[in-house]
């Protein structure tokens, strides 16, 4: 179903289990460990994937038919009229215009303020670096439902409650972005920038034109964390957000809640359709990890 | 800014005289600053005077609405003698102490095996990432009815192979933590899998050449390569996980609400509970900052470890 | 503190209307023109349909001010999102008090304003007034009060040839009748009953069926027979058990609308939800009718008694930073909601409204797909409804602790006596003497 981007010819995952070469019967070997490693794998896989095929498949039921004793795996009568049903009942498009406007804001902004503020951090030499460090990751340990009142009443008086705005606040300048960014270019050995320097790049140049093309597996995985988290998020825009037509996906999803009773079928249907950006993002995202192309040019 | 390529040479202290070296130091610190400066300005204005605001509620009596009153250490002294404070606290160090190392381990293992070219790669690693992605109360449900004590297929295989009293899971006192860590582990192994991924991207395969030339094994390849050069991964994904897991709130929330009894009420769910279903926020912002300090005690220790190592 | 600009400007304009309003004269004599809207808290609109036709029957009587209905995302959030909005100063004029348990919150944080001119002039058959009096004045208006009663499936009830409920049931009698069904319908993979995992559905009865019973006393004991009965009926296989439920997320909606359950303790609310399911085809096509909820003893049992029940009252209260001249419309749009016309515009949604008169009740049952027995209509108009969180400084922090007591006793990680007497001492030690 996913293996679009598989085209990788060389096969050596059976070297995790035998080593390096020795013997004659390595190809025999090799084999086998190969299909074992393949049958696990797959049967691994197909675990993890369980919760989704039941989400796919309760997208299909009447609402009294997803939660039942026994688990049913298969709808009685698949209602793929849901799909339909979605569109029309609800806002659905307007909860995705919305939440890809935030999820594509957010993910930019926290990739370039983060990255250059780490840059800050990992190749500048400054009193006080440290200890403004760790308080940037200090409030990343504050439980976010202690200081969210206070935080509210603050983005009110600034005008930025029940705007997109507020949600954009709220994630772009994390300490995420900033700790994972530094992290990466702690690895980057400082030789480079020495080098670089001597051939009269300033700082801003080093970070452009040597840091950031070395960092791309590190932004590719900060872009879809923080894309996925955005996307995902529903305490953040429940608290700011209060205008239907500014609603999130995951805000949107639980107007088939109401005090008493839920649409759990459309409630299913709508988390199908809602991984599915997530998906194409993270298929595209994902070659960008592939062994050995940061590191080209680079002596340890 | 942009005119001083050269100077930027770390101040050695050998070389130089006074003015020089001042001179030096400034010109680090507002380098340094211009390049944190964007990020810091919306991080400061936003999130970080909040969270100041947090450690004066701490000391009072406070319902949200008007103004806080000033109460002094009354908080504390009430959290010292707080039965379901050291409940929670407990929970959370049980839940903490298992989640992490086991995610480490499982999430490093996944990126090494899915940091090679085999086939159907791109869905193996959209495999892994899956349980982060997926409804949250869809893994409620299927987890749960996997858990389940009479009828659910972990049971049943428990009982196969000839346990009689398989443990009640999520439905049990006793084992609805452990229920808890794994379903935590297998949710989030995907999402740290992909950091080490990204890490593992720095590891020159000049390295490993050189190692294998000297003889050494996979396994010595991995302790005497793989792991130093990902040590700042490492550092990372370690500090994300700690407070991640002390901050452990919505997965327990639809896995089980905190129950049966206390047996999973952690501290972010009483602080939840104490604010919004209480209106107790000046002693929500107490045990916050309890909270806070535990992670933060934490992340020094990790933190003082890493820059040992470093040098 | 916080709220003081706000005040000051709101004073500001406020007396900025006075001075212009005096040179007006009489031009708002004429109510043809609105002069502006009133904000009135709701939420899931769709599929809550309450709110906007308290709003519509009401702006119909051409108030000064249109009521309009500001939405909020789902009731189980409902009041973090207005928490939020008091303490920002951002919230809407008018707002629904969903139970009594955030009521205290809102009613002790000053966000309410006083009401009890309102409430002398309703009529003394308004079920759940009192509840909303604190220190002699009341803070909100109910529009709405729901009453736990027994849902029973008829057409199992005949398969099965047991008697049918006839309002003379103890808690005994719900136990042997429940058992009798399953013992009947077993083979069809149906229960006797299904009891919720919530709280209320063990506690909201004995709490407000056992003489003497006082949540705030800290003494738990009136909870016991309630709990063996359950546990009994779990054990014996006529209902699932609460792992069961919990773990595999039950809802009441499936198990009694696909008649997997032949007896549902719920709240008056379902009615409306069952008859919807009924037409959609969510669930199957059977007679079901409604019952007194059982009783505690025999002395409050039959039809010519009053039984005894609980549930919460849905109200309205006015958020006290609305600006002055509009106050007399909000409190003109509770009134309304609470008297006769806003309970037949709810009845006829199929909510039960607060005021239960006699054309209010033939309204209800008039809807397609009701049931048309006699119990029923008793049972929905003849009870004595106790709060289930009677109001108080402590509730809610002893309603968590009993939350979690019940999940302890069900899921058997203690006895029945232990997990009481667990619960009485952290009553003392962590609310009552904190």
């Amino acid at each position: 179903m996913m293996a679009v981007v598989a085209e990788a010819p060389d096969i050596d995952l059976a070297a995790v289990l035998d080593g390096p070469p020795r013997d004659h019967n390595r190809s025999r070997v090799s084999l086998v460990g190969r299909i074992l490693l393949y049958v696990v794998l797959v049967i691994a896989a197909a675990l993890v994937l369980l919760p989704f095929y039941w989400m796919v498949a309760s997208s299909l039921k009447t609402n009294n038919e997803v939660f039942t004793v026994p688990v049913q795996w298969w709808p009685s009568v698949p209602q793929w009229e849901n799909y339909v049903t979605i569109w029309v009942k609800s806002d659905m498009l307007t909860w995705l215009k919305n939440t890809l406007f935030l999820s594509v804001v957010v993910t930019a902004l926290q990739v370039f303020t983060g990255s250059f503020a780490a840059y800050g951090f990992s190749k500048t030499r400054f009193p006080g670096r440290d200890v403004l460090f760790l308080a940037y990751i200090g409030t990343i340990a504050v439980p976010w439902q202690s200081y969210m009142i206070p935080q509210f009443i603050l983005f009110s008086k600034l005008g930025l409650s029940n705007t997109l705005w507020s949600i954009v606040a709220l994630q772009a300048f994390g300490a995420f972005g900033v700790f994972l960014m530094k992290q990466y270019f702690d690895t980057i050995p400082e030789e480079l920038s020495e080098a670089a320097r001597l051939d009269g790049l300033s700082e801003f140049g080093i970070y452009r034109r040597i840091m950031m093309p070395l960092s791309v597996p590190a932004i590719a995985s900060l872009t879809l964390l923080m894309f996925v988290t955005t996307w995902n998020d529903f305490l953040g825009p429940l608290v700011y957000l209060r205008s239907p037509d500014l609603w999130t996906i995951q805000l949107g999803l639980r107007t088939f809640i109401s005090q008493y009773n839920a649409e759990y079928a459309l409630i299913m249907t709508g988390s199908v359709l809602s991984v599915l950006p997530i998906l194409i993002v993270f298929l595209l995202g994902q070659r960008y990890f592939l062994e050995g192309i940061a590191t080209s040019g680079m002596k340890g | 800014m942009s005119e001083s390529s050269v100077a930027i040479a770390r101040p050695t202290g050998a070389v130089g005289t006074r003015g020089p070296l001042r001179r030096l130091w400034l010109r680090n610190a507002l380098q340094g600053w211009g390049f944190i400066l964007p990020n810091f300005v919306g991080f400061a204005l936003l999130t970080m005077v909040p969270v100041v605001t947090l450690f004066y509620y701490a000391f009072t009596s406070w319902n949200a609405f008007g103004k806080a009153k000033f109460t002094g250490v009354e908080n504390f002294v009430r959290m010292w003698n707080d039965g379901s404070f050291w409940t929670a606290l407990w929970n959370t160090v049980y839940y903490t102490a298992f989640h992490i190392p086991l995610t480490l381990v499982v999430s490093l293992g996944l990126a090494l095996l899915l940091n090679r070219r085999i086939r159907g790669l791109a869905f193996f690693r959209t495999a892994a990432f899956f349980p982060y992605i997926t409804s949250i109360v869809a893994i409620a449900v299927v987890w749960n009815t996997l858990f389940s004590p009479d009828y659910g297929p972990i049971n049943q295989f428990l009982r196969a192979i000839g346990i009689d009293n398989p443990p009640g899971w999520t439905a049990s006192a006793t084992w609805s933590m452990p229920a808890v860590i794994i379903v935590g582990t297998w949710r989030e192994m995907g999402y740290y899998m992909l950091l080490f991924l990204a890490g593992l991207q720095t590891v020159p395969r000049e390295l490993y050449e050189a190692a294998r030339v000297d003889g050494a094994n996979r396994w010595q390849q991995f302790w005497g390569v793989t792991l130093p050069m990902l040590r700042p991964t490492t550092f990372f994904v370690t500090v994300m996980l700690t407070i991640g897991s002390f901050k452990v709130f919505d997965l327990i929330l639809v896995m089980t609400e905190g129950g049966p009894g206390q047996s999973t009420l952690v501290l972010s769910q009483y602080i939840y509970q104490k604010g919004f279903y209480e209106n107790d926020f000046g002693y929500a912002s107490a045990v916050s900052i309890v909270l806070f300090a535990i992670c933060i005690a934490v992340t020094v220790i990790q933190f003082l470890y890493n820059k040992r190592k470093d040098a | 503190m916080r709220r003081f600009p706000l005040m000051m400007a709101t004073a500001a304009v406020t007396f900025a209307l006075a001075l212009s309003s005096c040179g007006g004269g009489e031009s708002s004599g004429d109510g043809s023109e609105a002069t502006g809207t009133l904000t009135l808290a709701g939420w899931s609109l769709a599929s809550t349909p309450e709110f906007q036709t308290l709003a519509d029957a009401f702006n119909a009587t051409d108030p000064k001010y249109k009521v309009e209905v500001k939405e909020y995302q789902d009731g189980n959030n409902y009041d973090t999102q207005m928490v939020a909005d008091l303490a920002a100063g951002t919230a809407p004029d008018i707002y629904v008090q969903k139970n009594l348990k955030n009521f205290y919150t809102y009613q002790d944080g000053e966000q309410l304003l006083d009401v009890s001119d309102v409430a002398t002039e309703l009529s003394d058959e308004t079920g759940g007034l009192d509840a909303y009096e604190v220190d002699g004045k009341t803070w909100a208006i109910p529009y709405r009060q729901d009453a736990w009663v027994i849902f029973y499936n008829k057409d199992l009830f005949a398969k099965a040839g047991v008697a049918e409920p006839d309002g003379t049931w103890t808690w005994d009698d719900y136990v042997t009748a429940a058992e009798q069904l399953t013992a009947a319908l077993g083979a069809d993979g149906a229960q006797g009953a299904y009891q919720h995992s919530w709280q209320s559905v063990v506690q909201g009865f004995a709490l407000a069926q056992t003489p003497g019973a006082d949540l705030l006393s800290g003494d738990f004991s009136y909870l016991t027979p309630y709990y063996e009965r359950s546990l009994a009926l779990a054990d014996a296989g006529a209902m699932p058990d609460y792992g069961t439920v919990t773990t595999n997320k039950l809802t009441y909606q499936a198990q009694f609308g696909k008649q997997k359950a032949a007896l549902l303790p719920m709240g008056t609310w379902y009615i409306a939800t069952l008859i919807a399911q009924q037409a959609s085809g969510d669930a199957d096509a059977f007679e079901w009718g409604i019952a007194p909820a059982p009783q505690y003893d025999e002395s409050t049992t039959g039809t010519d008694n009053v039984p005894v029940t609980f549930a919460d009252p849905t109200g309205l209260g006015i958020n006290p930073a609305l600006d002055e001249d509009k106050v007399q419309t909000a409190k003109d749009f509770l009134a309304f909601a609470a008297g006769p016309d806003g309970a037949k515009a709810m009845a006829g949604i199929g909510i039960t409204p607060a005021l239960t008169s006699d054309d209010v009740v033939d309204t209800f049952f008039a809807t397609d797909g009701a049931p048309t027995d006699e119990l029923s209509k008793f049972a929905f108009s003849t009870h004595e409804v106790k709060p289930e969180n009677p109001v108080s400084e402590h509730t809610a922090a002893i309603q968590n602790l009993l939350n979690e007591t019940h999940s302890a006793i069900l899921s058997k990680s203690v006895t029945v006596d232990e997990g009481i007497a667990d619960a009485e001492q952290r009553a003392q030690d962590e609310v009552l003497n904190k």
